[in-house]
C-alpha cells in the first residue's frame, strides 16, 4: 500500500510541476504563438446571435470561420471586419466555447476577443480591454404564456427560477432580484431557451439584442422590457461591451481609433441588421428533411471527425497498450545496471497511466492546447491537438485492459514459450499477447465506444466534431430537441455498427469450430508397451 | 559408450522463502543416457527440473552444460533453453495456433529457420507421432492424449541436446496414457539424451538407463532400473516402491 501511495505522490507532484510552469508562464507577457501573417484572428463563440452566429454560406457579409467549411456573421463579425481593414489585415474567424476565449487569447491563438465581452475587474487581471464597442443592456428571456411574461420589474421575479450563462456578468446580476431562486448556470443560449421550454427553469438573464433575438426566431419566448428603473442595475465594467485583446498589444490604440470612427447610429444600424440577417428557422414541410437539407454537410463533417477522432485515438492507444504491456512484464533482468533501468521505466509508465487515468480528457486537452502555446510558445493545430490527447489518454486506460489480459492468459503459456527458448519480444508477440489481445477485445471495444462519445468534450478547444456541430446547429435553429435528437441517433448508429463490427472480429479470431481431419487415417497406431489391454476409442 | 558429460546439477539448493525445497542435489547426465526420477509427490522432482532449465532461479550450488555454468551473468539463457526442450504435466500447448503452427513457431522464431523448412520438419515430427491428421486442429479441440503427443513434436522440432519431461501422462485419463508413453518410449530409442519425471513405474523400468529416487529435497539413490526396482538399497526407496506397487 505505500507501494500504490507513492505513485499517487509521483502523480500529483507531476500535475502539480505542469501547474506551476504554466503559473509562471502566465504572468510573463506572451509573444503571439502564431506568426503576424496579415490576419486578424477573432474569437468568438459563433453561436451567440445576433452579436455573432455561424451559417453556411458567406451571404450578407459573413466571414469564413478558421478550419471549418462554415462562415461567421453577426454584429461583432461586422465590427470585425472594420477593424481588420483599418490594420490592412484579413479578418479570420476562430469559433471557440466561450470558456476558452481567454486562454486562446493569452496563448496567443487569437488575437482578440469580439464576442459581447465585458471588461469585468475580474477579467481585466489577465486581458486588456479596447473601449466600448457596444453597449448593452440587461433583460429577461420568458416564456411567451408563462407566469412572468407580465412582469415589469425585477421584483415580479420573486421565487422564479432564473439562470444565466456561466461566467458572464448577467449570471451575477441575477443576485439583484430579492426572493429568487438562482440556478446553476447553463453553459450555451440554445440549452437556456430549451430549458424555458421544458419548464425547468422560468427565465434567463441576458442582454436586449440577445433577447430580442430569441423572441424574433422562437414563438414560445418572449423578452421583458422593464419599467425604466425596475430593472437589473449594471454598471459599465459589466454591461458595456468592450473587445478583449493581450496585454501591452501594439493595436490597441489603432483599435480604439477605429472604433470611436463608428457612430452610435452606425452601431444601431448595424445591430438592426445582424437581428435582421441571423438565420431563422427553416420551418417548412417536414422538421428531419429540413434539418438535413439545411445542416447535413456540417453533420456529415462532424461525424467524420468524431470517427477520425475516435478511430485515430483507440488505434494509437491500443499500440500504446501494446507497447506498455510488453515493456510492464519485461522479467527482472540480471545485471544490476539494466535493472535499474527496467524499475525506472516501470515507474514513469506508472505515473504515465495514473496520470492520464486520474485527470478529465476536457483538462488535458486545455492544458496541451493553450499551456503548450503560453509555457512553450508552440503553437499546435487544433485537430493534431486533439488526436494526440484522445491517443495518449485512450492508451492510459487500454494499457491497464492488456495487461489485465496478459494476466488472464495461463502462466503454462508463459513456461513452455520460455522452455523453447523465446525472447521475451517473440513470446509477446507469438503467444502471450494475441491471447491477451483476444481477452481484451470487449473491453477495447468499450474504449471505442467511450471514445465516439467522450471525444465531444474536445470542443473546449474548438475541434467540430458532432457534439459541438450539434450545439452549433442548434444555437441556429433554435431547435434543440430535435437536432439533439438527430445527433443522438448519428452516435448510436456509429456505436451500433463499431459493437457489431467488434462482434465478427472476435468471432473470426476464435477461427472455426470445426477442424478438418487431414487424411483417412482417422485412427492413430499406438503401438503397445507393457500395457495389459488395448484401449482404443471405439 | 555414452561418456560425454550434458548436464551436471553440483550441490544445487533451491528454496521457496525459509522453505527448502532442494537440498544439496547432485546430478549427472550423460550424452544418450535415459533418466528417470521417481518419488513422493512434495519430494521437489518438478522443482529439480524447472531449476533445470531456469523456469526458476536456484539459490545455491551451480548447473552446468557443456561443462559451462548456466548461472553466469553472460551465459546466453535463451540459446540454452532451446537446446534444453520441456514436456509439461499440462501440456501448455500455444492455444493461440494450430498443431502445425505450434510445432512451427519454436523453429522460425528461435532457430530462425524458414518456414518451407519449419513446416516439413514439423509435419515429419507429427507424422512420427501420430499427429498429422490433426494440424488444423486448435490445442482445445484435441484430447489430453493428442495435445500431449504434439507437446513433444513441439519440444523435439528445436533438435534440442536434452529433453526433460514433468509428469507427462499424470493429467492423462487412463486410457490415453499409453499413447504417450508408446511416443516417449519411441524417442528414447532414437538415442535422445531425455530426463523424465514420472509416477509409471513400469514405463520407468522399461525405457530409463538410470532411475534416481528423490526423497524430501534429495536423491536419496540412483542405479539402474534393476538396481532400484529389484534390489533397492535404501529405506526410504524400499517404502516408497511398496507403498506404490500396491496401489496400483
Ligand atoms: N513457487 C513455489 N513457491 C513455494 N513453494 C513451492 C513452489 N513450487 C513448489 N513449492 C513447494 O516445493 C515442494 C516440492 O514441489 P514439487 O512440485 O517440486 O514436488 P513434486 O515432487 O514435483 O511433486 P508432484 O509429484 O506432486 O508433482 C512442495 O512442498 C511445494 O509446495
Ligand atoms: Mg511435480
Amino acid at each position: 500500500m505505500s507501494h500504490l501511495l507513492k505513485k499517487w505522490w509521483a502523480a500529483l507532484a507531476v500535475l502539480g510541476l505542469l501547474g506551476i510552469g504554466l503559473a509562471a508562464a502566465g504572468n510573463t507577457s506572451v509573444q503571439a504563438a502564431s506568426k503576424d501573417n496579415g490576419e486578424f484572428k477573432v474569437g468568438m463563440e459563433a453561436g451567440y446571435a445576433p452579436f455573432n452566429w455561424t451559417q453556411s454560406d458567406s451571404s450578407n457579409g459573413a466571414v469564413k470561420i478558421q478550419g471549418s467549411n462554415e462562415y461567421a456573421n453577426g454584429y461583432d463579425v461586422q465590427i470585425a471586419k472594420r477593424i481588420a481593414k483599418a490594420l490592412g489585415k484579413t479578418p479570420v474567424v476562430v469559433k471557440t466555447d466561450w470558456d476558452g476565449l481567454p486562454p486562446a487569447l493569452t496563448s496567443g491563438k487569437i488575437d482578440a476577443i469580439i464576442a459581447g465581452m465585458s471588461p469585468t475587474p475580474e477579467r481585466r487581471k489577465t486581458i486588456d480591454f479596447t473601449n466600448t464597442y457596444y453597449v448593452s443592456n440587461m433583460t429577461m428571456v420568458v416564456r411567451k404564456d408563462g407566469k412572468y411574461a407580465n412582469a415589469t420589474s425585477l421584483k415580479d421575479f420573486k421565487g422564479a427560477k432564473i439562470t444565466g450563462q456561466l461566467s458572464t456578468s448577467d449570471y451575477d446580476a441575477i443576485s439583484q432580484i430579492k426572493g429568487v431562486i438562482k440556478e446553476p448556470a447553463m453553459n450555451n443560449f440554445p440549452a437556456m431557451r430549451a430549458a424555458i421550454e421544458s419548464g425547468t427553469i422560468d427565465g434567463y438573464a441576458s442582454e436586449v439584442p440577445e433577447g430580442s433575438s430569441a423572441e424574433a426566431a422562437n414563438p414560445n419566448l418572449k423578452m421583458i422590457h422593464f419599467a425604466k428603473g425596475q430593472g437589473f442595475k449594471t454598471n459599465p465594467d459589466e454591461s458595456d461591451l468592450a473587445i478583449g485583446v493581450r496585454k501591452g498589444y501594439e493595436y490597441k490604440a489603432k483599435i480604439n481609433e477605429v472604433l470611436a470612427g463608428i457612430s452610435q447610429k452606425q452601431r444601431t444600424q448595424i445591430m438592426n441588421e445582424a437581428v435582421a440577417n441571423q438565420p431563422s428557422t427553416g420551418n417548412t414541410g417536414n422538421w428531419f428533411v429540413s434539418l438535413m437539407k439545411q445542416y447535413g454537410g456540417m453533420l456529415l463533417r462532424g461525424t467524420g471527425m468524431t470517427i477520425l477522432l475516435a478511430v485515430v485515438g483507440t488505434l494509437v492507444g491500443f499500440i500504446i497498450g501494446l507497447l506498455v504491456g510488453i515493456i510492464r512484464t519485461i522479467p527482472r533482468p540480471r545485471s544490476m545496471g539494466k535493472r535499474g533501468i527496467l524499475r525506472f521505466f516501470d515507474w514513469l509508465l506508472a505515473v504515465y497511466i495514473e496520470v492520464f487515468r486520474g485527470t478529465p480528457m476536457i483538462v488535458q486537452a486545455a492544458v496541451l492546447y493553450y499551456g503548450s502555446a503560453q509555457a512553450l510558445h508552440l503553437s499546435i493545430d487544433r485537430t493534431a491537438a486533439a488526436l494526440i490527447i484522445v491517443s495518449i489518454n485512450t492508451g492510459a486506460y487500454i494499457s491497464e485492459i492488456i495487461r489485465g489480459g496478459i494476466t488472464s492468459v495461463d502462466d503454462g503459456q508463459f513456461e513452455a514459450a520460455n522452455a523453447l527458448g523465446m525472447t521475451h519480444f517473440q513470446m509477446m508477440r507469438k503467444v502471450i499477447l494475441p491471447q491477451a489481445v483476444r481477452n481484451s477485445l470487449p473491453a477495447v471495444t468499450n474504449e471505442f465506444i467511450v471514445n465516439i462519445k467522450d471525444t465531444s468534450v474536445l470542443s473546449v478547444i474548438s475541434v467540430s466534431e458532432l457534439f459541438f456541430s450539434g450545439e452549433t446547429i442548434a444555437g441556429q435553429n433554435f431547435q434543440f430537441f430535435h437536432t439533439y435528437l438527430v445527433i443522438s441517433g448519428i452516435y448510436l448508429i456509429m456505436t451500433f455498427t463499431i459493437s457489431r463490427l467488434f462482434r465478427l472480429i472476435e468471432k473470426h479470431m476464435d477461427g472455426p469450430k470445426n477442424y478438418n481431419v487431414m487424411n483417412n487415417q482417422m485412427q492413430v497406431e499406438t503401438p503397445k508397451i507393457g500395457a495389459a489391454t488395448s484401449r482404443k476409442d471405439a | 559408450m555414452k561418456d560425454e558429460m550434458i548436464l551436471q546439477v553440483q550441490n544445487l539448493h533451491k528454496s521457496f522463502g525459509d522453505h527448502e525445497v532442494l537440498k544439496d542435489i547432485n546430478l549427472d547426465v550423460h550424452k544418450g543416457e535415459v533418466l528417470s526420477i521417481i518419488g513422493a509427490s512434495g519430494s521437489g522432482k518438478s522443482t529439480l527440473l524447472r531449476n533445470i532449465n531456469l523456469l526458476e532461479q536456484p539459490t545455491g550450488g551451480d548447473i552446468r552444460f557443456h561443462d559451462q555454468s548456466i548461472l553466469a551473468d553472460d551465459f546466453d539463457v535463451t540459446l540454452y533453453r532451446a537446446k534444453v526442450g520441456m514436456v509439461f504435466q499440462s501440456f501448455n500447448l500455444f492455444n493461440n495456433l494450430d498443431v502445425l503452427q505450434n510445432v512451427m513457431v519454436g523453429q522460425t522464431t528461435v532457430l530462425k529457420r524458414n518456414p518451407a523448412e519449419a513446416r516439413s520438419h514439423a509435419m515429419a515430427l507429427l507424422e512420427s507421432v501420430g499427429m498429422a491428421p490433426y494440424v488444423n486442429a486448435k490445442p482445445d479441440q484435441l484430447s489430453g492424449g493428442q495435445q500431449q503427443r504434439v507437446a513433444i513434436a513441439r519440444a523435439e522440432a528445436m533438435d534440442p541436446e536434452v529433453l526433460l519431461f514433468d509428469e507427462p501422462t499424470s493429467a492423462l485419463d487412463p486410457e490415453m496414457v499409453d499413447e504417450v508413453l508408446n511416443t516417449m518410449s519411441k524417442l528414447a530409442h532414437t538415442g535422445l539424451t531425455m530426463v523424465i519425471v514420472t509416477h509409471e513405474m513400469q514405463f520407468a523400468r522399461d525405457v530409463s538407463d538410470i532411475v534416481c529416487f528423490m526423497n524430501d529435497g534429495v536423491l536419496a539413490e540412483s542405479g539402474t532400473p534393476e538396481q532400484i526396482f529389484e534390489h533397492p538399497q535404501e529405506q526410504r526407496t524400499q517404502e516408497f516402491l511398496k507403498r506404490y506397487m500396491s496401489r496400483v
